[in-house]
């Protein structure tokens, strides 16, 4: 039998239903969701910082963390107990109800645009009909937590920072949200069910020509913008903001803002891998080849998580290869050269999907 | 024996219960976007009454409005909002006490649009209908621009020949007397 | 014209930043480039390896029958930027019943020493040399304070 984690659910879903009625079953189905997304979290923040560093240590010809655990395993781990045992300093003259809000609002929209990603067939939290649209539109309230840590530190540097990432996030949304728009007319669909059942026969990124291609590409740029990472880290960029936004924080507030760039690195590549690799679909080739068998026992969330985290060590490939760029430079390669690419771009694939040139 | 009650109850008014608190977010968290001294503060509150509001559509399972809805205002109109605090002087201070005349007066006048919306709703008796509506995307996109009767194909386009006017007047505003033909001479030097 | 540039520099851009993503990439497949040093292992299992050229810690070397070549002429203190070096001198009576100048004590502080080489460069009788030795760290400052000619040492013959 295959591995299954629809049959999982359904069947919890089925005895808490039985046993106790409808609202209860509900409320205690959320209970379960919000710790299992608390753990991803947790695990995602634990793993990607040390693959991060490892990646990092790699490619620079170094060796990385290697003291704490085997190979260095657990450093994440230390890392995170003395972040845990930190003082969670205030400084003087902030604004302090905004400046202890402004984490949790990261933390928070990062949490709620988890909600319709895909992780496996039928292990999805909320697949609302507008999925790809909440998830643009949830993350976009993110850069106004950035603003607030910025403004309420009360500091020129973190202040410079939030208005670098603001600019910076607000004008990388567009070409995102260009490229993204490509696969929802090659799909027909918002729901994001639907564009991975659209891939079932082929991901998009070898059914749908070159404008699938130029997108995919387009919006790995985009989403590293919007993430904040290098080469697009104006927003903290060590050597002439000290950190930017979060120069004032410290302890677990710190700490929050750090998983929260995690998160949402994982978030823009979960996104990327539903929309141009196939989700949790296995790689096919052909019908009905032996080879494609083998592919399907390979269970759904091994797939979507090994596409997610190829994805992520591109981006980190990027940040450890190239320098940052200049803030003139950054709005030039949005508004000069990614946009007009993507507007011309989405009228190729407009013409590929109304004429059904797609595999 | 709680626990039947908590049922019952849970079952009659969670709807209820659930809209109640997301309308009192919305009506303290706008208070507070009026009331509060500084500015910075005023747009984070008017921030939390607009994600507010998108909930009250998730609520009514309306998730595109809702989805738009935070994506045009809190991502769009709250950032700018945000920038342009940045942008002004002496934004970090507290403004200055308003005159009690003047707190008078407005408060006057928005019990008076209380008052007045109040009797105008109360006017129309709003239909409860129990039957499933139809709110897919392709729906509105197709109402959006259809132009038969019920289509909305010219307000669209009204609206975004009004939305391209603002932009090229915000571009001559912006652009400072001489600096076209600056660049147009670099170029020609070239 | 316009365009063709405009797409020239996008495939440009593209190439270049292939260019440098293949690089990294080489190093990330390629752990044996790897060139950290294992510091505290490395000491126990001899394969901690410095370039020849490191310079640690000004020595005076002496041969097997306790001589060195320093003839207390001071050059080295004389170029040393920050007062690293003192020398003080005594005067020996010769064979012959001449005095001789003769270094007595060859202070060198390590706490101020900026391993700059120039003592050994200046040095006319290539007395001291610059030793690879890196762990200085010792519990009181005063430890710091060497003398560099053992006691009992002297001067090599046939050096003036």
């Amino acid at each position: 039998m295959k591995f299954s984690l629809e049959y999982i659910t359904k069947s919890v879903d089925g005895w808490l239903n039985a046993t106790f009625n409808p609202t209860i079953a509900f409320l205690i189905e959320s209970v379960i969701v919000m710790v299992l997304v608390i753990a991803l979290f947790a695990f995602l923040g634990l793993v990607l910082v040390i693959m991060e560093r490892k990646v990092a240590a790699f490619m620079q010809i170094r060796l990385g963390p290697n003291r704490v655990g085997p190979k260095g395993m657990f450093q994440t781990v230390a890392d995170t107990l003395k972040l845990i045992v930190k003082e969670g300093f205030t400084p003087n003259n902030v604004d302090k109800f905004l400046f202890n809000l402004a984490p949790f609002i990261v933390m928070i929209t990062a949490m709620v645009a988890m909600a319709p990603l895909p992780f496996a067939n039928g292990f999805q939290i909320w697949d609302v009909n507008i999925g790809i649209l909440f998830i643009t539109a949830i993350t976009s309230v993110s850069v106004i937590g950035i603003l607030m840590a910025g403004w309420s530190s009360n500091n020129k540097y973190s202040l410079l920072g939030a208005m670098r990432s603001g600019a910076q996030i607000v004008s990388y949304e567009l070409s995102a949200g260009l490229s993204i728009l490509v696969i929802v007319m090659l799909s027909g669909s918002l729901r994001i069910s639907d564009i991975v059942a659209a891939q079932a026969d082929g991901w998009w990124i070898f059914k749908g020509h070159i404008p699938v291609l130029i997108s995919f590409v387009i919006f790995i740029i985009a989403a590293t913008a919007e993430t904040n990472r290098a080469p697009f880290d104006m927003a903290e960029a060590e050597s002439e903001l000290t950190a930017g936004f979060h120069t004032e924080y410290s302890g677990m507030k710190f700490a929050l803002f750090f998983l929260a760039e995690y998160v949402n690195i994982f978030i823009v590549c979960a996104v990327g891998a539903t929309l141009f690799l196939g989700g949790w679909m296995p790689l096919h080739f052909g019908t009905g080849t032996a080879f494609n068998t083998v592919m399907d026992y390979i269970p759904g969330i091994v797939w979507f998580f090994g596409k997610t985290f190829l994805l992520i060590f591109i981006i980190m490939w990027f940040r450890w290869t190239f320098p940052r760029l200049r803030i003139d430079q950054l709005l030039n390669l949005e508004w000069k050269y990614l946009l007009p690419i993507c507007l011309v771009n989405l009228l190729l694939a407009t013409i590929i999907a109304i004429a059904g040139w797609h595999f | 024996m709680i626990y039947e009650l908590l049922k019952t109850s849970l079952a009659l008014t969670a709807h209820q219960i659930i809209f109640y608190l997301i309308a009192a977010t919305i009506l303290v968290t706008g208070l507070l976007a009026v009331t509060s001294p500084k500015i910075f503060r005023s747009a984070i509150f008017l921030l939390f009454s607009l994600l507010g509001i998108a909930g009250l559509y998730f609520w009514m399972e309306m998730e595109f409005v809702a989805a738009v809805q935070i994506s045009v205002y809190v991502g769009g109109i709250v950032v700018l909002i945000i920038f342009s605090i940045f942008l002004t002087e002496h934004a970090g201070k507290e403004a200055r006490k308003a005159p009690p005349v003047r707190t008078i007066a407005a408060s006057l006048a928005a019990l008076f649009g209380i008052i007045l919306g109040f009797l105008i709703i109360g006017q129309y008796p709003f239909a409860v209908s129990s039957e499933a509506f139809d709110n897919s995307v392709s729906r509105i996109g197709e109402a959006m621009l259809n132009y038969n009767e019920g289509g909305f194909s010219l307000p669209f386009e009204v609206v975004s020949i009004l939305l391209l006017a603002a932009m090229v007047g915000c571009i001559v505003v912006a652009m400072r007397p001489g600096v076209l033909s600056k660049t147009e001479k670099t170029k020609e030097e070239k | 014209m316009f365009i063709v540039d405009y797409i020239k520099e996008v495939f440009g851009a593209i190439k270049s930043l292939g260019t440098g993503m293949r690089r990294t990439f080489w190093y990330f497949v390629h752990p044996k480039e790897i060139i950290t040093e294992q510091y505290p292992e490395n000491k126990e299992n001899g394969q901690l390896i410095l370039a020849e050229r490191f310079r640690g810690e000004v020595v005076m070397p002496h041969d097997e029958n306790n001589e060195h070549a320093c003839t207390g002429c001071t050059a080295c203190e004389l170029a040393c930027p920050n007062g690293t070096i003192k020398i003080v001198t005594k005067f020996d009576i010769t064979p012959e019943g001449k005095k001789k100048k003769a270094i007595d004590q060859f202070v060198y502080r390590l706490e101020m020493c900026t391993m700059c080489n120039l003592c050994v460069e200046a040095c006319p009788s290539d007395a001291i040399i610059m030793t690879n030795d890196f762990e200085h760290s010792v519990y009181d400052r005063n430890e710091l304070t060497k003398i560099l000619n053992k006691p009992g040492s002297k001067i090599r013959d046939g050096i003036e």
